[in-house]
C-alpha cells in the first residue's frame, strides 16, 4: 500500500509527451481524486477504472485514492490513460510490483467489463517511446498491428485488464511480437489496395498528360470542363502516377492519420498516396486543422498525396485563402490558447471547376450572363490562381472515344507507364537539387530558376511573343518556364526547348480578365 | 409674371425633364408659349384655355409647378459636363428630325455625331457568339479607319464589340443608351464608357441623367440608333429580338440594312439571315463593304497584306480544323489524330502568329 508510478503518454498536436500517471492509496476517509489539469473525458476515466477493477475478480480497497497525472501544466485529454492508472492503483495495492513497470510505457482505454479498448496515436506514441529510450509498450490488443510497425521496442498488445495484471504478475506471460512478424504486418497492406488506373479514362488525353507533368514538377493544377466530363475521375487517379512511397513517408503519413484514430487496424501501414476529396462546404478549421488541442486537417491528411477540391468556385473565399500559406510552405503551424502545433502539408492541390455556372460556356448553349460568368470567377481570388502553375480542360467525353472496342483497337495507357516517366523525371529533379531546400522544378526560385531556366534565342523570341501578344503577367512568366523545364525533364532533356515552351504556354493558368467577355 | 425671351437653361431642363407627356405635346406647349420659363410660371385660367393638352397633361404639369429643385439640379449637371439639345435648336442632330416620335431632347456627355461624316449603327444580340463578336469588331474598325463614326448603344456583345471595334481603328463612336447619360449601362463597360469619351465621342440619350435602365427603355432607344444613323449593321440577331425592331424601324425611317450572314444552324445568325432574304445588304467583308458605302481605307489594305504568312503543312491541318465557333483541344486531336505535346505546340505557334485565339481554356477560335 502507498504510491507508484506508471509511464504513459499525451498527444500533443504531432508531438507526443511523456505523462506519469501517480496513484497513492492510502488510509483515510475512502474516496478517489484525481488531480493533474484532466479534461472532462480523463476525469470520467476514476469511474471507468473502478468499474474495470471490480469486473476483473479484484477487490477495488474502501481507501483514499489519488491520482495525479504528471506534468500538471498539461492539460491531458483522451481516454488512454484508463489502463495506466488502473495498473498504478494496482501496483499501490501490492498486486504488482514497481520493478516490473520501469521502462514501460502504458496506453489504453478501458471498457467497463475490463476489456482494453483501442486509442488514436499509437504509432508517434511508440516511435516516441523508443526515442526516449523505453524498452516497452504496453498497447490495446486491437492496436497491435500498429504499434508493431516500430522496430526495437518490445510491443505487448493487451486484451483486458486481466491479462495485463497476469502479464506483469508473471502470471501468465503475453508474447512479445517477433520481428518476424513486424515484418509480415508492414507488409499485409500490399494486397487489399483497390485498383484504380488511368487505363480506365477514355480520351482526355490532354487531362492526362497535364496531370503526368503535374507530378513530375510537383506544380498544382487546374482542371475546367462542363459536369461530366470526368474531371473528378482523371483526379482520383492522379495519386496512382505519383513514385511510391518509402518507408519513411509511409511512416510519417500513418503517424498523421494514427493521431485521429484513422489506421486500419488490420493493415495499419499507410502505402498508398493519400487522395483526399473535400466538399464544398468545409470549414476553414477542418481544411488545414485546429480545435482546443490542435488536430490535424484534411491538408495535413493529404500530406504526401492529392488534395482534391470539386466545385472550386462554390468553396467559400476564405476557406481557400487559409490554403494559400500552406500551399507555399508545405507545412502549418497551428497556434491555439494551449499553444502551437506544427503539421505537415506537403500535398498537391488538383481543383475542379466548370467553366460557368451552367458549366456549357463557350458553346452556344450555355444559358449565362456575362455578369453571371464573370462573378462565377470572381469567386477565385487572383493570389489563389497564382499558385496553381498548370490549367488544362476537360473536355465533354465524345461518343467515339466512349465506344467499347475502340479502346480494345487502341489501349489506353495506362498508369504503370506514366508512373515509369515521371519517376525519371523526378530523379532528374533529385540530381539537380541535392542539397537544396528545393525538392522538385515547382518550388523553384528566382535564382535558381536563372540557373536551370535558361532560354536560348528562338525560345526567347518565342516567349517574348507569348508575352506580348498573350498579355502575360511575370507571374504567368515564371510559372509558364517552371513548367517547360518539367515538360523537358519528362523528356529528359538538359535545355528547355520551343516545343516545350510552347506547350507550357498552352497549360498555362486562366487568365479571368479574358474569359466570358 | 414672365421674364424674357431668352433661353434659360434650368427652366429648359425643368421642360424637358418632365415625365408624363409626350415629346409632339411639350414641343407644341414651347412653341406656344414661347419659353420653357413661361411654362413654368403659366397661369392657371391660360393653361386652362390651351386646348391641345388634356387634363391629365395639365395635372402633370400643375405638380411640375410646384417644384423648385431643379435649378440646383441643373447647375450640377452642367459641372459635370453634361448638356441638352432642344430639337428647336441649331446643334439638335439633323438626322433626327425626320424620325418618327422625335426625342424632344438629347442629353449628352462629350459631343454629337457629325453632321457631315457617314454614321453607321451597329447593332446585335447582347448574348452573342465569339463569331459575331469578331466580325463586329473588324467592321467597325474597318469604317472608322475609314472615317466613318459608329453608333451603337454601349451593351454588352455586339454592341461592346463595334465600339471597342471602332475605338481600336481611331475613330468616334457614341452611344445611345436605355438609361440617363451618367449612368453607365451595363457596369462593367465602364471602361469603355470612358475610353468613348476620352476619344472624342458622345453618350447619348433622351432620358433624364439619373434614369435607371429599365426594361421598356431599350426599345425606343432604338429608334435613335438607327435615327442617327444612315446605315444600319446588324451582326447577330435571333429570330425576335431588339436587334431585329431597329432594323424595322431602320427601314421605316429610310436607312439602308446590311447583315452578317451565319451558319443556318446557328440561332443568333437566324435573323441576319432572314433580314439578307428580305432584302438587306450582305456584309461579305469590310473592303466590300467600304467599296459599296464609297468610303476608301488604305490601312486596312495594307494590314491585310502584312498579316498573311505561310503555314507548315501540320500548322495549316491544326488551322483548317479549328473553326469560328469556338473547338476544344479535345475535339483537336480527335479531328486531326495528333497527340497532346504535338497539337499543344502547334496550337500556341498559331495563337501567337495571331491566327487563332483561345478565349478559354484551350478552347480555339480562328480570328484570321
Amino acid at each position: 500500500m502507498g504510491f507508484s508510478s506508471v509511464q504513459s503518454a499525451a498527444i500533443f498536436g504531432l508531438k507526443v509527451e511523456l505523462v506519469n500517471v501517480e496513484a497513492d492509496v492510502g488510509n483515510g476517509l475512502p474516496a478517489f481524486h484525481m488531480v493533474g489539469y484532466l479534461s472532462s473525458e480523463v476525469r470520467e476515466a476514476g469511474e471507468r477504472v473502478r468499474t474495470a477493477i471490480r469486473n476483473s475478480e479484484m477487490d477495488f480497497p474502501a481507501k483514499k485514492v489519488i491520482i495525479n497525472l504528471a506534468p500538471a501544466t498539461m492539460k491531458k485529454r483522451g481516454a488512454a490513460f484508463d489502463l495506466p492508472i488502473a495498473v498504478s492503483i494496482l501496483t499501490s495495492l501490492g498486486k504488482i510490483s514497481q520493478e516490473k513497470l520501469s521502462s514501460m510505457l502504458i496506453v489504453g482505454e478501458l471498457s467497463l467489463d475490463g476489456k482494453v479498448q483501442r486509442v488514436p496515436g499509437i504509432l508517434p506514441i511508440v516511435l516516441a517511446a523508443r526515442e526516449m529510450g523505453i524498452m516497452s509498450c504496453m498497447i490495446p490488443k486491437d492496436n497491435v498491428r500498429e504499434g508493431a510497425l516500430v522496430e526495437g521496442i518490445n510491443i505487448i498488445g493487451v486484451e483486458s485488464l486481466k491479462s495485463a495484471y497476469e502479464h506483469l504478475c508473471g502470471i501468465k506471460e503475453i508474447k512479445k511480437i517477433s520481428r518476424k512478424q513486424k515484418a509480415i504486418h508492414r507488409k499485409s497492406n500490399k494486397t487489399c489496395t483497390e485498383e484504380l488506373d488511368y487505363r480506365d479514362i477514355r480520351g482526355q488525353h490532354a487531362v492526362k498528360r497535364a496531370a503526368e507533368i503535374a507530378v513530375a514538377g510537383g506544380h498544382n493544377l487546374l482542371l475546367v470542363g462542363p459536369p461530366g466530363s470526368g474531371k473528378s475521375m482523371a483526379a482520383k487517379r492522379i495519386s496512382t502516377i505519383f513514385p511510391s512511397m518509402t518507408l519513411e513517408e509511409s511512416m510519417e503519413i500513418t503517424k498523421i492519420y494514427s493521431i485521429l484514430g484513422k489506421v486500419d487496424e488490420e493493415a495499419p501501414l499507410i502505402e498508398k498516396r493519400p487522395f483526399r476529396s473535400i466538399h464544398h462546404t468545409v470549414t476553414k478549421t477542418a481544411l488545414v486543422g485546429g480545435g482546443v488541442i490542435p488536430t490535424p486537417g484534411e491538408i495535413s491528411l493529404a500530406h504526401g498525396g492529392v488534395l482534391f477540391l470539386d466545385e472550386l468556385p462554390e468553396f467559400q473565399k476564405t476557406v481557400l485563402e487559409v490554403l494559400r500559406q500552406p500551399l507555399e510552405e508545405r507545412e502549418i503551424w497551428i497556434t491555439r490558447a494551449q499553444g502551437s502545433c506544427l503539421f505537415p502539408a506537403n500535398f498537391m492541390l488538383v481543383a475542379a471547376m466548370n467553366p460557368c455556372p451552367c458549366g456549357a460556356y463557350p458553346s452556344q448553349r450555355c444559358t449565362c450572363t456575362p455578369g453571371q460568368i464573370q462573378n462565377y470567377l470572381g469567386k477565385l481570388s487572383q493570389p489563389f490562381l497564382d499558385r496553381i502553375d498548370i490549367c488544362v480542360e476537360a473536355p465533354k467525353v465524345e461518343y467515339e472515344a466512349l465506344k467499347l472496342n475502340g479502346t480494345i483497337r487502341n489501349p489506353e495507357e495506362g498508369s504503370a507507364e506514366i508512373r515509369g516517366r515521371v519517376c525519371k523525371a523526378r530523379e532528374i529533379q533529385n540530381k539537380r537539387y541535392q542539397g537544396e531546400e528545393t525538392r522538385f522544378n515547382a518550388m523553384m526560385n528566382v535564382s535558381e530558376m536563372e540557373e536551370y531556366c535558361t532560354l536560348e534565342t528562338e525560345e526567347e523570341r518565342m516567349m517574348q511573343q507569348a508575352f506580348d501578344r498573350l498579355s502575360l503577367t511575370a507571374r504567368s512568366y515564371h510559372k509558364i518556364l517552371k513548367v517547360a523545364r518539367t515538360i523537358a525533364d519528362l523528356e529528359g532533356k538538359e535545355r528547355i526547348g520551343a516545343a516545350h515552351l510552347a506547350e507550357a504556354i498552352g497549360y498555362r493558368t486562366l487568365d479571368k480578365k479574358y474569359w466570358g467577355r | 409674371m414672365r421674364k424674357n425671351n431668352d433661353m434659360d437653361w434650368p427652366y429648359e431642363y425643368w421642360l424637358a425633364s418632365m415625365h408624363g407627356i409626350s415629346n409632339k405635346k411639350k414641343q407644341k406647349l414651347r412653341e406656344y408659349m414661347k419659353s420653357a420659363q413661361a411654362v413654368y410660371y403659366i397661369e392657371e385660367t391660360e393653361l386652362k384655355s390651351i386646348n391641345f393638352l388634356t387634363e391629365e397633361d395639365k395635372n402633370v404639369l400643375r405638380i411640375a409647378q410646384n417644384m423648385t429643385s431643379f435649378e440646383k439640379e441643373w447647375e450640377g449637371l452642367a459641372k459635370r459636363g453634361i448638356w441638352m439639345a432642344l430639337c428647336f435648336e441649331e446643334k439638335y442632330p439633323k438626322r433626327l428630325l425626320s424620325i418618327e416620335d422625335m426625342p424632344y431632347v438629347i442629353y449628352g456627355k462629350g459631343s454629337l455625331p457629325k453632321e457631315g461624316g457617314i454614321s453607321v449603327a451597329m447593332v446585335g444580340a447582347r448574348n452573342c457568339t465569339t463569331y459575331g463578336e469578331l466580325y463586329a469588331g473588324r467592321f467597325a474598325k474597318a469604317l472608322t479607319e475609314a472615317g466613318a463614326q459608329i453608333i451603337s448603344g454601349l451593351a454588352r456583345g455586339i454592341d461592346g464589340a463595334s465600339q471597342r471595334g471602332a475605338l481600336t481603328g481611331g475613330g468616334k463612336t457614341f452611344a445611345v443608351m436605355g438609361c440617363g447619360v451618367d449612368v453607365c449601362y451595363p457596369q462593367e463597360h465602364i471602361g469603355l464608357y470612358m475610353d468613348i469619351l476620352e476619344h472624342g465621342g458622345g453618350i447619348l440619350s433622351e432620358l433624364p441623367p439619373g434614369t435607371k435602365p429599365l426594361p421598356f427603355h431599350f426599345p425606343k432607344r432604338n429608334r435613335i440608333i438607327s435615327g442617327l444613323s444612315d446605315y444600319v449593321l446588324v451582326m447577330e440577331a435571333k429570330e425576335k429580338s431588339g436587334s431585329l425592331i431597329t432594323a424595322d424601324m431602320a427601314l421605316e425611317q429610310g436607312r439602308d440594312v446590311w447583315a452578317l450572314p451565319g451558319p443556318l444552324n446557328s440561332e443568333l445568325s437566324r435573323g441576319c439571315n432572314m433580314l439578307i432574304r428580305q432584302g438587306a445588304g450582305i456584309l461579305v467583308s469590310p473592303e466590300t463593304l467600304l467599296a459599296d458605302l464609297k468610303l476608301s481605307n488604305v490601312n486596312f489594305l495594307e494590314n491585310q497584306a502584312e498579316t498573311k504568312k505561310m503555314l507548315e503543312t501540320e500548322e495549316n491541318m491544326v488551322y483548317s480544323s479549328v473553326g469560328l465557333y469556338p473547338k476544344s483541344i479535345g475535339e483537336l486531336i480527335d479531328e486531326t489524330k495528333l497527340s497532346v505535346t504535338e497539337i499543344m505546340r502547334l496550337l500556341v505557334g498559331l495563337e501567337l502568329k495571331g491566327y487563332i485565339k483561345e478565349i478559354t481554356k484551350n478552347h480555339y477560335i480562328r480570328i484570321y
